[in-house]
């Protein structure tokens, strides 16, 4: 981008936002967006609380809330919307909020019902019977086909989402891993689910339970460990789906095929439950709805005026592909929500922030712990983050229409969804999946910058870094280097992380901020 | 007419006192000042059977 | 004891990625096939006129280039590699065949390729396959057609190579031969009083890991004949010791635990003798391919087999090693920034320890081991004494 694009239009309420940050756990109140944006935000907000407190009266909610540190993340769920909705206004802060509000929704909902089914609270027995538990780093593929039973997602709950909402949620399941010989220079993520299940802290319940080796070698490592504790005090049987790293590849699809027919036949065995076709296709279908709305948005993006963009459009897709994968009937009248404000928002040529100066493809892992660093960019800098790594799932619609061939084809599709897992679709497959991709998008986007995310324990990623720095200078694109720790703020804090930005801003770009008093914010102590 | 006008002012009470949360952002002060810092004591008592 | 006739020439064959033998081998026109890791068949890159060598960096000092393509927080063999790629330290090899077995070693691999470290002759290639995740019949026809499609073809495409189901039993016999001289050799660690050491043990055992194999077909048969009239040492050991862990090529560590006083009677490592020099039994009524792949599967111990029978097998296997060797005490080692073997060693030491009641020493190294041995030194001397005091309660409360 040569020339800034100016907002023709007057924002209203707050300009300077650091001033909401004095160093606090929460922010000292929260943004004036002037009178109708507020409005609608407070509305919405109230919304969240009617979400809490109907958590809250669930069964096992209380003896829940005592016994499970991690639980008491979920306290500052509003804290983490204000968060991703900093400086919004107009279709871009409804976007976010419609996408947002329904995946608190779904959180919700799996929180409730591992609080349910939890032998130690709950106890519902019948809940527990028809409870598959799923690896939180994949996709759910292999449930698309069983209308009756429930993809329990207690990883997610327990660490994912909560890292969204409290920085230092895993800070002390990390020293208890480490405790007991797990080194530091792990991926913190597998790691705090590690030493959450040698605290013995995840609910227990299920029939079953399905792991997946699709993010990394630490993540299925920790598996391991963790179906130790599940088969021999829990008896719960596991069974380890595997998911071929060179993805990319025709010789290892049947081999990837066939392990989803052996997931299949384990969850079958175990719960008594038989798989449903017409259900799978109608998942099917839903999987189709959501990768074409998903390129539509992306290609709104690619224009001069994107709309939804940062890191609720990535968790969004997140929540949407891997915990939903079609099961969920309701996610498409959500993506035709957004899909209006996209529309309403291109044809009314919102901008998101003040100024636009750079378009920004966001690729690398993100840090949990300042997965709004995304709105931030917009607002103190005009950077735009057009779509992240993280986003960019699958590109091809899987078969919807049930026929013999189809049924068979349906394996392949369950393997293509699940090698295709949101991140690992990037940093496995070789380097054409990190490297190549990214130059593609990059281009097809419209960008002249890349923010790097670099999670400092993602070998997968970081065992390329010389090659991404000189293939940038070949192709004279801005890279900038935000190093992290996905989810542990002591080795790298907020401020550190946008100070690595800031640098870059101020050193090679010679910028100045549009909003100065976000270049330092006082938010370490934040939750 | 008194009925409604009762209802319109305890919704207009209501309103003003729940604005006023959200705005000064009262809800997440008492999250995390009270209720939060009470759990975390909590937690740390209970006795756990950690093993690898 | 005596040292043996031969050591010296092994040692020496470990000094250099490009050893006499593989210079030997190279000028009589043989194609060098480098591979790294234990994953890869290695009778199918023995074939007809080639040769496979797992890629090691000896005397590995500084890996900054390394660090700065791919961070400080890879796998320290990973780096090694690659600077000893940039350094020109391989570039007598024909091909690379490198597994997508764990993260860091195919980043390695592919910024090998990237950057084209590797500068051999003009039909150089590198091929990269991918390796079960798990033991079972699934994971053998996956391997078969990586096997075809990532080695076979495109050593016959490029070399002409012969990848006949005839060459490939040759290989396997040549192999086999191999195999049964290092278990035969291995064997007198059994003895309370053995005839050679484990470190002597380890030289023999990698040299056939760096070197064309059928060149130490005659050095290995001489040296089993001269252990068969050795005389040992009369001063036992201070424990027996059995070492198991990740990737491991370098033999200091295992100096620097016999320097300590103990005895290194067994081995489970990359580039150990355990699966890697255990015989491949072929039959006639299913093609050698097949049969080499169903070993490779199914003897793995490689953390990367994630099913539970493996997951508990691996352990069960360092058990009966254990007990099989007379072993005093385990050492779990985990090179730095290992990441699977940063897991397998937590749980192999716990599962060790508490199922199985030995003694485990649980110990990150570096990839050279000089580089830290003053800590190494230390721990290792520790656990001897704790082992040693362990023995003397044992034997006052049998008073």
């Amino acid at each position: 981008m040569t020339e800034p694009m100016i907002n023709p239009v007057n924002r209203p309420g707050d300009k300077n936002l650091g001033k909401l940050f004095n160093g606090g756990k929460v922010m000292k109140r929260r943004e004036w967006r002037g009178f109708k944006d507020t409005m609608y935000d407070f509305f919405r907000w109230l919304k969240i609380w009617g979400i809490l407190i109907n958590v809250s009266m669930g069964k096992g909610f209380v003896k829940a809330l005592f016994r499970y540190r991690w639980l008491a993340n979920y306290l500052a769920v509003p804290h983490m919307i204000d968060k991703n909705t900093l400086g919004q206004r107009g279709e871009t802060l409804r976007i976010t909020r419609t996408a947002i509000d329904f995946v608190v929704k779904e959180m919700a909902q799996i929180v409730k019902d591992n609080n349910r089914a939890d032998i130690r609270c709950g106890n519902d027995k019948k809940l527990s019977n028809r409870s598959v538990l799923c690896d939180e780093n994949g996709m759910t593929a292999f449930m698309m086909g069983f209308p009756t039973l429930n993809s329990a997602q207690r990883e997610v709950v327990t660490l994912f989402s909560a890292n969204l909402i409290n920085q230092n949620c895993a800070t002390h399941y990390i020293d208890v891993a480490q405790q007991y010989g797990i080194p530091g220079d792990v991926c913190p993520m597998p790691e705090t689910e590690l030493g959450i299940s040698i605290e013995d802290d995840f609910a227990v319940f299920g029939k079953c339970a399905v792991q997946i080796n699709t993010t990394c070698d630490g993540s299925m490592m920790g598996n391991g460990l963790i179906a130790k504790r599940l088969e021999r005090e829990y008896h719960i049987p596991t069974f380890q789906l595997a998911a071929p790293i060179r993805f990319k590849n025709d010789d290892v699809q049947a081999y990837a095929a066939e392990d989803i027919k052996k997931a299949i036949a384990f969850v079958e065995e175990h719960t008594g439950a038989k798989w449903d076709w017409d259900y799978y296709f109608e998942c099917a279908k839903r999987v189709n709805i959501t990768t074409r709305n998903r390129w539509e948005w992306l290609d709104v993006n690619s224009t001069d005026y994107p709309q939804f963009v940062g890191s609720v459009f990535c968790l969004y897709n997140d929540t949407n592909y891997m915990g939903n994968c079609g099961k969920s009937a309701v996610f498409p009248t959500i993506d035709a929500k957004i899909m209006q404000l996209v529309k309403k928002g291109l044809e009314n040529k919102t901008m998101l922030g003040q100024q636009y100066r750079h378009r920004c493809l966001v690729w690398g892992v993100q840090s949990h712990y300042l997965f709004d660093l995304l709105y931030w960019m917009i607002n103190c800098w005009g950077v735009v983050p057009l779509s992240d790594m993280l986003s960019m799932v699958i590109d091809r619609e899987i078969a919807e229409v049930d026929t013999p061939e189809n049924r068979e084809q349906a394996y392949y599709d369950m393997a293509y969804l699940t090698e295709n897992m949101i991140m690992r679709n990037h940093t496995h497959g070789g380097y054409e999946a990190l490297l190549d991709e990214m130059w593609k998008y990059c281009e097809m986007l419209g960008a002249d910058m890349i923010m790097l995310w670099e999670h400092i324990a993602c070998k997968a990623l970081t065992g390329m870094h010389g090659i991404f720095e000189e293939q940038a200078r070949e192709r004279g694109i801005h890279l900038v280097w935000v190093q992290h720790d996905l989810c542990d703020p002591r080795i790298a804090n907020r401020q550190s992380i946008r100070d690595q930005f800031n640098l870059y801003m101020r050193t090679v770009m010679r910028e100045e901020p549009l909003d100065p008093s976000l270049e330092v914010i006082d938010d370490n102590n934040m939750w | 007419m008194k009925a409604l006008l009762i209802i319109l002012l305890v919704i207009v009470i209501l309103f003003v006192l729940l604005f006023t949360i959200y705005m000064f952002n009262l809800d997440m002060k008492f999250m995390t000042y009270v209720v939060a810092p009470i759990l975390e004591k909590h937690y740390d008592k209970i006795d756990r059977n950690q093993y690898l | 004891m005596r040292d043996l006739k031969n050591l010296q020439y092994f040692e020496d064959l470990l000094r250099l990625s490009n050893n006499r033998l593989v210079v030997q081998a190279k000028n009589q026109g043989r194609i060098f096939a480098a591979y790294m890791c234990e994953n890869t068949p290695e009778p199918l890159l023995n074939l007809g006129n080639c040769f496979g060598v797992r890629l090691t960096a000896p005397n590995t000092g500084s890996t900054d280039i390394a660090t700065y393509y791919m961070s400080s927080f890879m796998c320290e063999a990973a780096r090694a590699l690659l600077e000893r790629s940039i350094e020109g330290g391989y570039n007598y090899a024909d091909c690379l065949i490198a597994p997508d077995g764990c993260t860091m070693i195919n980043r390695c691999a592919e910024n090998i390729e990237l950057l084209g470290t590797i500068k051999g002759n003009e039909r150089f290639f590198v091929e990269h396959h991918e390796t079960p995740l798990k033991a079972d019949d699934n994971g053998v026809d996956l391997l078969v057609l990586q096997c075809k499609n990532h080695i076979l073809t495109p050593l016959h495409e490029k070399y002409g190579i012969d990848i006949s189901d005839t060459a490939i039993r040759h290989s396997v016999g040549i192999h086999n031969q191999v195999c049964e001289l290092i278990t035969a050799i291995g064997q007198y660690r059994k003895e309370l009083l053995p005839r050679i050491t484990g470190y002597e043990f380890a030289v023999i055992t990698m040299a056939t890991y760096v070197c064309p194999k059928d060149m130490l077909i005659d050095k290995l048969q001489e040296t089993l004949d001269e252990l068969a009239t050795r005389e040992p040492d009369s001063k036992p050991y201070r424990a027996r010791l059995l070492v198991t862990g990740s990737e491991l090529d370098d033999i200091e560590f295992i100096r620097i635990i016999e320097e300590c006083g103990a005895l290194v009677c067994a081995d489970r490592f990359c580039f150990g003798s355990t699966p890697g020099r255990e015989v491949i039994e072929l039959t006639d009524d299913e093609d050698a391919l097949t049969q080499v792949c169903r070993h490779y599967v199914y003897k793995c111990q490689c953390p990367r087999q994630m099913n539970m029978e493996k997951v508990y097998g691996r352990k069960e296997n360092i058990n009966r090693l254990a007990l099989e060797y007379k072993a005093d005490g385990i050492i779990y080692n985990q090179i730095k920034f290992c990441d699977p073997w940063a897991y397998e060693r937590a749980m192999g030491t716990a599962m060790l320890r508490d199922d199985f009641g030995f003694p485990v020493l649980s110990l990150e190294r570096p990839y050279n081991s000089h580089s830290s041995l003053g800590q190494i030194r230390t721990r290792i001397q520790a656990f001897i004494e704790s082992i040693e005091i362990k023995k003397i309660q044992e034997e006052h409360n049998n008073d």
